[in-house]
């Protein structure tokens, strides 16, 4: 045993060629079987409060009784306006200027400050406009320096009217402003669509609008929280929904989740479910199954709610969307939202104390990054220890034959050497020269081709990026099939280009590999610490890439341009357009539906999630098939 | 006179690459110039935007404490249009000073006073770059570029610095002294060069005339013209400020004191904020004496060649220096491509531009954790500046390895490629 150890020390094929793809791979299972083990009890821990000024649920929930009676008289009222509109023309739950007013008419006549902001964005040649309405409560016994967000959308994030939500949060104004316990602004805010209205209403509240934004007229202090009421249907329900994904995969702080969780279920009696999972046994599976739809969620980065715009501005922020069919009227889901904005009024500094980066995979049950951050570290870490090795391989191991006469070479050949070399082409001499004269058997590598390429082939990633944001949405399936084809035929043909030149081609490839791998581990372990979930997806996406190699000449060239092609085939399954397409019909969405959405992500919440994709993951993969594509011309 | 066309290439080039980045993302000069990593407070763009306001209301600029460069640096920049209006004038001087240099270090790489001096003449003298190559290196490394559109004024330093090495290498040893002394103006730290430089002008006059003169008739005659520079340039900001002790103290002793802990890539500001002030000063003078102990003991090390220790400790500035940003490392890397037949010899070369690599990735997302998201802290940025901090060193020790490795193999021609062991 010992000694066949001894003797793989001493194989310098196994050490150079072997190991770092058996080191690469082992790093790739152990990345993904660390995050199956994430659900079991001994990874995970339960959730629990941290910030002691919070005091969930220790306060009683005085909303109830009359002021039912008028959530039902502003519901009807609103109602009354939605219908007077329906027959004169098509069904739409868009909010109309009639409703507008109305909305702020109650807001003044509770005793409100009520101001508007217009909003402008275009986005894949369509525009969504829009005006926000809000509220202020001037906190009785505060002094304007702190806040709280209430939103309530006419339409909820998937288009559903949402009236009960937006009556609700009009008599919670009313029902609040006559309170005199708070310490903190509430600010009421009405947006008419989940999506561009509350990006547009928080980017201006802190004077980041773009142009086509309106500014606030009227403003109060730092917001604190947020809470975004969701009840799109007319019956009782059942569970609350609890949405917490941000933009580009930030979360808010665990404490505010956790004490959403603990009023609604510990205080309220209503049932608690996040990621759309509706029954929830908190067994094995279906503690994977939630996990894993928060990660692809945040890895995705869109915005889940209207609470995900606030999420960039460190604001923390929830959406409580109710759910099922069950016995909870709309007071409780009021009573609710009374204590959550009761246990954010008591808070005495901004939320910092929970976590910021967890995996929620129950309602109480959550891993937090120091426990799940190795798995997508290690698939990060592939990437790099197969760049060291094919820069230590390219350096100091030839290959089988040529190794022996590498390690054993005598100073006075080498001078000899020297001399001869030196009188030759200086383009070709200096790698040898450099090799000779050194002394140590590195030889010298030509990087000027390699970087270039991979360099270039960075910056090239922009022209999609640019093309899949900036084009009329009716053009994306056309995009979409166009780039499938250009993924196709690029990388052969930069093969062939290179093949062209006058390189020992063999020790290029290998270059390009080990210089397109080192960013792709160092960009990927760098995003793990931002959006583990992205960074985990495009790892393991990438991870064929680690292993893929140009055949050898020494193969016959049948064999060669067989596997050579397949493997071209292969990869060509794995490119980003064709992994979209497949995604989109896995989840039975339209392609242009997820392009449209990501373009808007693009232009209106920040998002970057196709600038890895782009930047990262395509040059990545295009040098993967330019080193499988030298197979078919050397 | 010829134009080298590989040089106008390079050059134009670099200008158009600068230009295109202001046309294509105006944004960005705004963003680099907030950047920690970037701007410095002693050599931020804003802070100097700031001084410049209150000089042309005639209030002296250092009130207020938030400007700290030389005053030199206000009638030339209130000669320009207002950078927040009209920014293509002002990227345009930045671009220009650039060029000028690369121009210089084109000079010393064409001097090839790298791979051969008066006492040393290196075995490999025949890898080497020329002067375009070493010239693109620099205009198109990303952190100079960086540091070009944040505006930051650590350039005009490098500009000194950097004329005072071409200078010396033509042997224009007085216009050597006056450049060194305008750097030193500028931000204190580069008269800590004057002992390799007059060194290197020293061995260059001496290659030149066929009697070298007295050494410390030498010196002393480059000490008094470098000394009586600064005094003229301090004569000339008299005239602008007026009130010398505040000049003084806003200056040169906000820089040797330190109180400004902004975090930045450098050593100092983290362990500043966690010292007890009554070990302040103690640690103030340790952490100077430190710096300023490389310049002799490298001098005299590695006598034989003095460019090579000014490189060295150019390389430890961007270390070790109180405010050090990217621009030191910039410039630290302009002067490594003349070292070129050094770079068989190094050993780490890829894990240290890995771990840079890493850094520059990281440092700019922990910083976000730190200070946007709020969901990192302190920690998170200052970790990174130490693997920033350690593959710079790395690189250094690396260079400094294989000059000494050079110098072995010439006085042992029988024991080139031996292996070495360090014990």
């Amino acid at each position: 045993m010992v000694a066949s150890l001894r003797n793989l020390r001493n194989n310098p094929h196994f050490l150079f060629v072997r190991l770092p793809y058996i080191l690469s791979f082992l790093c790739i299972i152990s990345g993904v079987i660390w995050l199956f083990l994430l659900p079991l009890d001994d990874y995970s821990r339960k959730t629990y409060i941290s910030e002691n000024a919070l005091l969930p649920g220790q306060v009683h929930a005085y909303f109830a009784g009359s002021e039912q009676h008028i959530f039902r008289g502003y519901k009807r009222e609103l109602e009354g306006l939605i219908n007077g509109n329906e027959n004169e023309g098509e069904e739409s739950v868009e909010r109309t200027p009639v409703i507008s007013e109305k909305i702020q008419s109650i807001l003044k006549a509770s005793g409100l400050k009520v101001a508007t902001q217009g909003y402008e964005y275009t986005s894949s040649g369509i525009t969504h406009q829009g005006e926000n309405i809000y509220a202020i409560i001037q906190a009785p016994r505060g002094d304007a320096t702190e806040a709280i967000v209430l939103v309530a959308a006419w339409e909820t994030i998937d288009g559903e009217l949402n009236l009960n939500g937006v009556s609700l949060a009009l008599t919670l104004a009313r029902y609040f402003k006559r309170w005199s316990l708070w310490s903190k602004d509430i600010i009421f805010v009405f947006p008419p669509d989940s999506k561009a209205g509350t990006q547009a209403w928080v980017d201006a509240y802190h004077d980041m609008q773009p142009p086509t934004v309106q500014p606030l007229p009227l403003k109060s202090g730092a917001l604190q929280g947020g809470l975004v009421i969701e009840y799109p249907f007319e019956h009782r329900f059942e569970n609350v929904h609890i949405i917490y994904d941000g933009v580009n995969g930030q979360l808010p702080n665990l404490d505010l989740f956790n004490t959403a969780v603990s009023i609604a279920g510990g205080q309220m009696g209503i049932g608690t479910r996040l990621q759309e999972m509706w029954d929830h046994d908190n067994s094995y599976e279906k503690r994977l199954q939630t996990m894993l739809r928060g990660m692809v969620k945040q890895g995705l980065g869109y915005a889940a709610g209207a609470h995900s715009s606030f999420m960039p501005y460190h604001i923390d922020a929830i959406t409580l969307q109710t759910q099922g069919n069950g016995w909870q009227d709309e007071m409780a889901l009021g009573r609710t939202v009374e204590g959550l904005c009761r246990s954010l009024n008591n808070l005495l500094e901004h939320l910092h104390q929970s976590f910021f980066f967890y995996l929620l995979m129950q309602t109480h049950r959550f891993v937090s990054i120091g426990t799940y951050l190795p798995s997508a570290m290690l698939i990060a870490g592939n990437f790099t220890i197969m760049a060291i090795a094919l820069w230590l391989r390219t350096g100091y191991y030839k290959g089988p034959g040529a190794d022996d006469s590498t390690v054993t070479r005598d100073g006075k050949a080498s001078e000899s050497e020297k001399e001869q070399l030196l009188s030759k082409d200086q383009a070709q001499a200096i790698s040898k020269a450099g090799d000779s004269i050194n002394g140590s058997t590195v030889a010298e590598r030509q990087l000027a081709l390699p970087l270039t390429l991979v360099i270039s082939l960075h910056l090239l990633g922009l022209i999609p990026l640019y093309i899949f944001n900036n084009i009329s949405h009716e053009k994306y399936t056309l995009a979409t099939h166009t780039s499938i084809a250009i993924n196709a035929l690029l990388p052969p043909t930069l093969s062939l280009l290179l093949s062209r030149t006058n390189v020992s081609q063999q020790a290029q490839l290998h270059l390009i590999k080990s210089l397109s791998l080192l960013p792709l581990g160092l960009f990927l372990s760098t995003l793990a610490t931002l959006n583990f979930s992205l960074s985990f997806m495009t790892g393991l996406l990438c991870s064929p890439l680690s292993f893929i190699s140009c055949p050898s000449t020494a193969t016959k060239p049948a064999v060669r341009y067989a596997s050579a092609v397949l493997g071209l085939v292969l990869l060509n399954i794995l490119s980003p357009p064709v992994v979209l397409l497949a995604g989109c019909k896995y989840f039975g969405v339209e392609v242009t539906t997820v392009l449209t959405e990501a373009a808007f992500g693009w232009d209106v919440w920040g998002m970057w999630t196709q600038v890895v994709v782009w930047c990262v993951w395509w040059p990545a993969w295009v040098v993967g098939g330019v080193v499988l594509g030298g197979g078919l011309f050397s | 006179m010829p134009i080298d066309r590989r040089k106008a290439a390079v050059f134009g080039g670099a200008l158009a690459l600068r230009l295109l980045l202001l046309l294509l993302f105006p944004s960005l000069p705004d963003l680099l110039t907030g950047r920690v990593e970037v701007s410095t407070p002693v050599t931020s763009f804003k802070r100097l935007q700031e001084g410049l306001f209150l000089y042309n209301r005639n209030v002296s600029p250092y009130d207020g404490g938030v400007f700290h460069q030389a005053p030199l640096l206000l009638p030339i920049f209130s000669l320009l249009p207002n950078a927040h209006q009209y920014p293509l004038p002002t990227a345009l001087l930045y671009s220009l000073i650039d060029l000028l240099n690369a121009n210089a270090l084109v000079t010393i790489s064409d001097s090839a006073q790298a791979v051969s001096g008066r006492l040393y003449t290196s075995i490999r003298k025949q890898i080497k770059w020329d002067g375009a190559v070493v010239a693109a290196w620099f205009l198109f490394n990303p952190f100079t570029i960086a540091t070009c559109l944040g505006r930051s004024t650590a350039v005009f330093t490098s500009t000194g610095i950097l004329y005072a090495l071409s200078a010396a290498v033509q042997g224009q040893s007085l216009n050597a002294m006056f450049a060194l002394g305008l750097a030193s103006y500028l931000s204190i730290y580069p008269a800590l060069l004057f002992i390799p430089l007059v060194l290197l002008c020293y061995d260059r006059h001496a290659q030149r005339s066929p009697s070298p003169p007295s050494p410390v008739l030498f010196v002393a005659k480059h000490f008094l013209v470098f000394l009586s520079s600064i005094l003229a340039l301090l004569g000339i900001s008299l005239l602008i400020i007026g009130d010398f002790p505040t000049l003084i103290s806003a200056t040169y002793g906000f820089q040797l004191l330190v109180p400004d802990l902004t975090p930045n890539i450098g050593l100092w500001w983290y362990f500043f904020i966690e010292i007890f002030d009554s070990f302040r000063d103690f640690f103030l003078g340790v952490f100077w004496l430190h710096l300023t102990a490389y310049a002799g003991s490298l001098s005299v090390r590695l006598r034989r060649q003095p460019l090579f220790v000014v490189t060295s400790l150019l390389g430890i500035f961007a270390v070790f220096k109180p405010y050090p940003s990217i621009a030191d490392a910039s410039l630290y890397f302009a002067v490594l491509p003349l070292y070129r037949h050094l770079f068989p010899l190094m050993r780490y070369t890829f894990f240290s531009v890995s771990a840079l690599l890493y850094a520059s990735l990281l440092g700019p997302a922990f910083y976000h954790l730190w200070i946007y998201a709020g969901s990192g802290n302190a920690n998170f940025f200052y970790a990174i500046t130490l693997v920033w901090s350690l593959g710079l060193s790395l690189i250094l020790a690396d260079t400094i390895f294989a000059a000494l490795r050079d110098e072995w193999e010439q006085e042992n021609p029988d024991k080139r490629g031996k292996t070495v062991k360090q014990v």
